[in-house]
């Protein structure tokens, strides 16, 4: 304690005295720094969550056989994989690996090691087995070659390969530290790990041995700060470099994009993303007022979507019309007059319809933390109330919501998907096959054999325009049931300091690439 | 003994106390007279005028949902006064008769009582009533019961020692020569020399009640939207205070101003009951 | 020796009943772990399974003996978030709490007592009406509203003081004793130094507030009180004179209740710190026990409530021991 005590008084002066006071531990000019609201908790592939920053960390410090080309993300392009075939009957993928491609501890890749990976991410992460338990086997065809099997035909699985739980990883550096291989992760990405402080950064450094070129950057750290206030400041004193915002539950980012706009030091990168946010009903319960098709469909026209978009969030968000965003390449453009509109004048008369007199309903609304989240709810109890609907509006923790959610002891609730792969897939299937309806992130559909045989076609139909012809027709089914009112579709943003360049945003998963980023 | 004449004198005479009841009392009245006159809806969205500066139309402007941040404030206001005072007395009403019969019972009735405060004093009380309010679910009805838990222990401990120190006192015994039943005795004599030392500890427990709740309600474990409540009210706020920081500093300093008059009065009554200050200050 | 022996007893059935409460409060938090572990996709079938594995359906009172069995092996069970032993968790984040709380307390007594005793000795003067009135608001003011005003003022339109957080992006050196001020010194490093005490000015103020302003008013107080007392009256008309009486005698005197409430004040500090190292994003077991609430983790939440009590049952301790050196009389009592 004497120690610090004597160096108390000069020292508390000197930090008045610098303007910055960061270590000269490394080069600022070639560091990244990336603000994040909290720790990363799986970072490789057998412990990933689908947890945002362990995912990310995941897509830098891995990669995956194959990714979706920036900017548009619409068309596959080989990472590891240099080419790839896919059978007539939709269940064999054959691909081809490039040569040359050298993992962090030296060891080559091959198709044993993809084989090694995926079989280990199968086995180790419940959160990968939904998707990886339709893999038949993996055979190693040759070192270059490596076939995947699977069940049922299954397209959307090349937007499986390209998601961080696909990711390859180092079967030596596996059989060397075991356990330990966790806190250590070894792939052949552009950055290498580094070092960890629980609860206040990731270290990673450049592969100056990429593939596709060494990085830009030398360093790149994650930054843990949990206020969103807080990331903020730091991003004008320059004390981090990139912030992403939207996306997460807590933060409102219209009142911050109108305070960076002026800002000359800040750039601020708009991306639509495919996530959706709905007002959801219960659809699984047949008894109580939500059962009514009246009931729901009068809530759906109560709510000032527009109002709700402008108010609240300020244009960052886009509106939402059914089961899937209309940046998605399986989006009916007739979805857009098929929504309901707001029309509290026609919610009134389908209540009075369906018999409940208005004041005379009280529903309690579930929904998350946070400001974003009470806000909206808010802003539709207000809407209810116009209508004569009544609703308590209860704050709930994330575990919480999701027991009361997969136990059915809810009728409205306030909640949202974030897809995690990018095919319609992931929307559709998750969200109303009614084999599904216990799992969370569901509309609960009570089961419904010719919905739940078109869902299943549509995932497994071979041709794309097929695909998008029975996806379009799912659409319009899924709207006319009401499960819920889909309220919209957060943008990604990304906060970045001006000199930064080469910024690649995925849109699903919502995750950055920072292999081809500099600063000027 | 003090008598209340006595007491209204020293607070007119010591400035201390004076300055706190005046406080206390300007809150008190505007936030319950002051809705009566001042009608504006706390929870009435207007979300074209959010963020509002204070003006003519909303004297203290609006907040991120286009709500009156004044309204807001009254109506919080008596949300905390009420919370406080409710808090306080269940905590009181339980800790004290838990003290009483702790110090009166003795042994190891007492000696178990005595551990069982001190497992609940090693918790931080935040944490106490963070769990407590996420066991029983986010609702200002649990986030009070949770700091009324946390407050019993204070006032079974003063309330103990003054049942011990009481029993002790010969005028006890001499009564109980006399003829008169024990427990009639001590009860009587306990209480007369408890209020004092029990009444300051109340003053305090309010200020540290109305700061323990609005410290769940800033985390959301209080007050559910929209209900008007000062913690709430701040860290809703929160995002925008670089843009318009009076929306969550106005909730803030209501907290302030409100824990201060407690606080004055419970200086003042400390001063009161202790005779050899009284020359010293004033 | 029998005092000490007394009081260590006593803090044991303290401990148990802590435990105890614990587990009891967080089995009746709702939400499934196991759900938290499994994530959105999970069917039921596999819920179940993880529940078995963890042994979440066994009766209660026979968890609880598993767990206390456990504990005397040292092991606190996994975190259920990372499936990190909690033990090391805790460890790896204890020492950021008790440099932020030691501090605090340090810049308490350092700035507090003083300031009592300059009140003391220029009562009813303009400059104890305006520390009067600085103490009244330090124990009066929400953690929140100062944490947010001294980030405005100093972090914000100042620029002074970083924000939030323990060191600035490029330290990255591995820690050594894990005190990040401690380390700085070790490595002669003084630009690290400087990042860590600036990080350290503004968490420190707001956790040291609540408990330099009661110092300050109960040092006061009692100093009043000790200036009042015969035996200074005597020793005035001996001829001692003025500043010897106030600072030999009555700062003694007025020690007494700042230990007392140094050491009861501990815990609350360590409450407080819970929100301080939230606001601030100081990576510590404050923080660390909120999210484990928020996110279920029962084996850290009892980790680091046990914790918890544990610093707060020998900072009692050791109050009690320095009450019983200082005044004989205690130590009679106290028995």
């Amino acid at each position: 304690m004497s120690i610090t005590r004597r160096s108390l008084a000069p020292a508390i002066v000197l930090p008045f005295v610098s303007v910055k006071v960061f270590a000269q531990a490394a080069n600022p000019a070639r560091t990244l720094v990336v603000a994040v609201p909290s720790d990363a908790v799986g970072l490789e592939p057998g412990t990933n969550r689908a947890e945002p920053i362990g995912s990310e960390i995941i897509l830098n410090v891995f990669d995956t056989l194959v990714s979706w080309t920036p900017p548009e993300f619409n068309t596959l392009e080989g990472r590891l994989a240099r080419s790839w075939t896919i059978s007539p009957d939709g269940r064999s993928f054959e691909f081809e690996l490039r040569e040359g491609v050298l993992f962090h501890d030296g060891t080559a890749l091959d198709a044993a090691a993809v084989k090694f990976s995926l079989e280990r991410t199968r086995a180790m992460n419940p959160f990968a087995q939904a998707s990886f338990n339709l893999i038949n086997e993996i055979t190693v065809v040759s070192p270059r070659l490596v076939r995947i099997v699977l069940k049922e035909p299954y397209p959307a699985f090349m937007s499986i390969l390209a998601q961080p739980q696909s990711a390859i990883v180092s079967p030596a550096a596996v059989a060397r530290l075991g356990d330990q291989f966790a806190n250590n992760p070894v792939g052949t990405g552009p950055f290498i790990f580094r070092s960890r402080q629980a609860d206040t950064n990731i270290v990673l450094e450049a592969n100056a041995q990429y593939f596709r070129g060494a990085p830009k950057l030398d360093r790149l750290v994650y930054r843990i700060i949990p206020n969103a206030s807080t990331r903020r400041l730091e991003l004008e004193n320059g004390g981090v470099d990139i912030i992403q915002q939207a996306g997460q539950l807590a933060a409102i980012p219209a009142e911050t994009i109108q305070a960076l706009r002026n800002n000359r030091n800040i750039t601020i990168i708009e991306v639509p993303s495919q996530i959706i946010r709905q007002l959801e009903f219960n659809n699984n319960k047949t008894t109580g007022p939500i059962a009514d098709i009246r009931v729901r469909r009068a809530i759906t026209h109560a709510i000032d979507y527009d109002g709700l978009l402008q108010g609240i969030f300020g244009n960052t968000a886009d509106r939402v019309y059914g089961p899937l965003t209309s940046n998605s390449w399986a989006f009916n453009p007739r979805i857009r007059d098929l929504a309901p509109k707001y029309d509290p004048a026609q919610a009134r008369r389908l209540l009075a319809e369906a018999g409940i007199r208005p004041g005379s309903l009280t529903l309690p609304l579930y929904t998350f933390q946070g400001a974003l989240w009470g806000a909206v709810a808010t802003f539709v109890q207000a809407n209810l109330a116009d209508v004569g609907i009544n609703v308590t509006i209860q704050q709930t923790e994330f575990p919480a919501l999701r027991a009361l959610h997969t136990s059915g002891n809810f009728d409205i609730a306030l909640d949202g998907r974030q897809p995690w792969y990018n095919d319609p897939d992931a929307h559709i299937t998750i969200g109303y096959l009614s084999s599904l309806a216990d799992t969370a992130m569901t509309f609960r559909f009570p089961k419904d054999d010719a919905l739940d045989a078109q869902i299943l076609k549509a995932q497994q139909t071979v041709s794309m325009e097929e695909r998008k012809a029975l996806y379009f027709k799912l659409q319009e089914e899924i709207l006319a049931r009401a499960p819920g009112a889909f309220l919209f579709s957060p943008k990604l943003i990304v906060f970045a300091r001006a000199n930064i360049r080469g910024l690649v945003i995925n849109s699903a998963p919502p995750l950055n690439e920072y292999w081809g980023v500099s600063k000027q | 003994m003090r008598s209340m004449g006595g007491l209204v004198h020293f607070l007119r005479t010591n400035k201390v106390a004076g300055f706190g009841v005046a406080l206390l009392a300007f809150i008190l009245i505007a936030v319950l007279v002051g809705p009566v006159f001042y009608e504006v809806s706390p929870i009435r969205l207007n979300i074209l005028k959010r963020l509002a500066p204070p003006g003519p139309d909303f004297w203290l402007g609006t907040d991120s949902l286009g709500r009156d941040v004044l309204a807001r404030l009254l109506h919080g206001g008596r949300v905390t006064l009420v919370v406080g005072c409710s808090v306080v007395a269940l905590a009181f009403a339980f800790g004290v008769t838990i003290g009483m019969i702790s110090g009166f019972a003795g042994g190891w009735l007492d000696w178990f009582i005595m551990r069982l405060a001190d497992a609940m004093l090693s918790f931080p009380s935040l944490v106490l009533a963070i769990a407590l309010a996420a066991a029983f679910g986010p609702s200002l009805e649990n986030a009070m019961l949770a700091v009324a838990i946390t407050l019993m222990p204070q006032f079974a401990r003063v309330a103990r020692g003054q049942a011990i120190s009481v029993s002790v006192k010969p005028y006890v015994d001499a009564a109980v020569t006399l003829g008169l039943p024990r427990q009639r005795i001590l009860l009587r004599y306990v209480f007369a020399n408890a209020v004092g030392p029990l009444m300051v500890q109340a003053t305090l427990a309010l200020g540290a009640a109305i700061l323990q709740t609005a410290s769940l309600g800033f985390l959301g474990l209080g007050a559910q939207p929209p209900a008007a409540e000062w913690g709430a009210d701040v860290s809703i706020n929160l995002d925008f205070v670089r843009s318009a920081p009076w929306v969550a500093l106005v909730p803030g300093t209501g907290i302030l101003l409100t824990v201060m008059a407690f606080n004055l009065i419970g200086d003042g009554l400390a001063e009161w009951m202790d005779p050899r200050r009284r020359p010293l200050i004033g | 020796m029998v005092f000490v022996a007394g009081r260590i007893v006593a803090a044991i059935p303290v401990l148990a009943l802590v435990l105890i409460i614990v587990f009891l409060l967080v089995r009746a938090i709702p939400g499934d772990p196991a759900v938290v572990l499994l994530g959105p996709g999970a069917t039921r079938e596999q819920v179940a399974a993880l529940r078995d594995q963890l042994r979440l359906d066994l009766p209660a009172p026979q968890q609880f003996l598993e767990y206390v069995a456990a504990l005397a092996r040292g092991d606190f069970g996994l975190s259920l978030k990372t499936g990190e032993p909690v033990l090391t968790e805790i460890l790896l984040r204890l020492p950021a709490t008790i440099e932020l709380t030691l501090m605090a307390m340090l810049v308490a007594v350092v700035v507090g007592v003083p300031l009592g005793v300059i009140c003391a000795t220029r009562v009813n003067g303009p400059l104890d009406h305006l520390l009067r009135l600085v103490s009244l608001v330090g124990v009066s003011i929400p953690a929140f509203l100062l944490a947010l005003l001294l980030q405005l003022v100093f972090a914000s339109y100042l620029g002074w003081l970083p924000v939030s957080g323990r060191s600035s992006a490029l330290v990255t050196e591995a820690p050594i004793t894990g005190f990040a001020v401690l380390d700085a010194i070790l490595r002669l490093d003084s630009a690290g130094l400087q990042s860590a005490l600036a990080h350290l000015v503004l968490p420190c103020a707001v956790l040291a507030a609540f408990l330099a302003a009661t110092l300050g008013r109960y040092v006061r107080n009692s100093m009043l009180e000790t200036l009042g007392e015969d035996f200074v009256r005597t020793a005035r008309a001996k001829g001692m004179t003025r500043p010897r009486i106030i600072y030999v005698h009555a700062l003694r005197n007025a020690l007494l209740p700042a230990v007392t409430i140094l050491g009861l004040k501990s815990a609350e500090m360590l409450g407080g710190a819970i929100l301080t190292e939230t606001i601030f994003a100081w990576p510590g077991i404050g923080r660390y026990m909120f999210e484990a609430i928020r996110n279920r983790d029962f084996p850290v939440i009892q980790g680091t409530t046990l914790v918890f009590a544990l610093i707060y049952v020998m900072a009692s301790l050791a109050v009690d021991l320095i009450h019983g050196a200082l005044d004989p009389r205690v130590r009679r009592r106290m028995l």
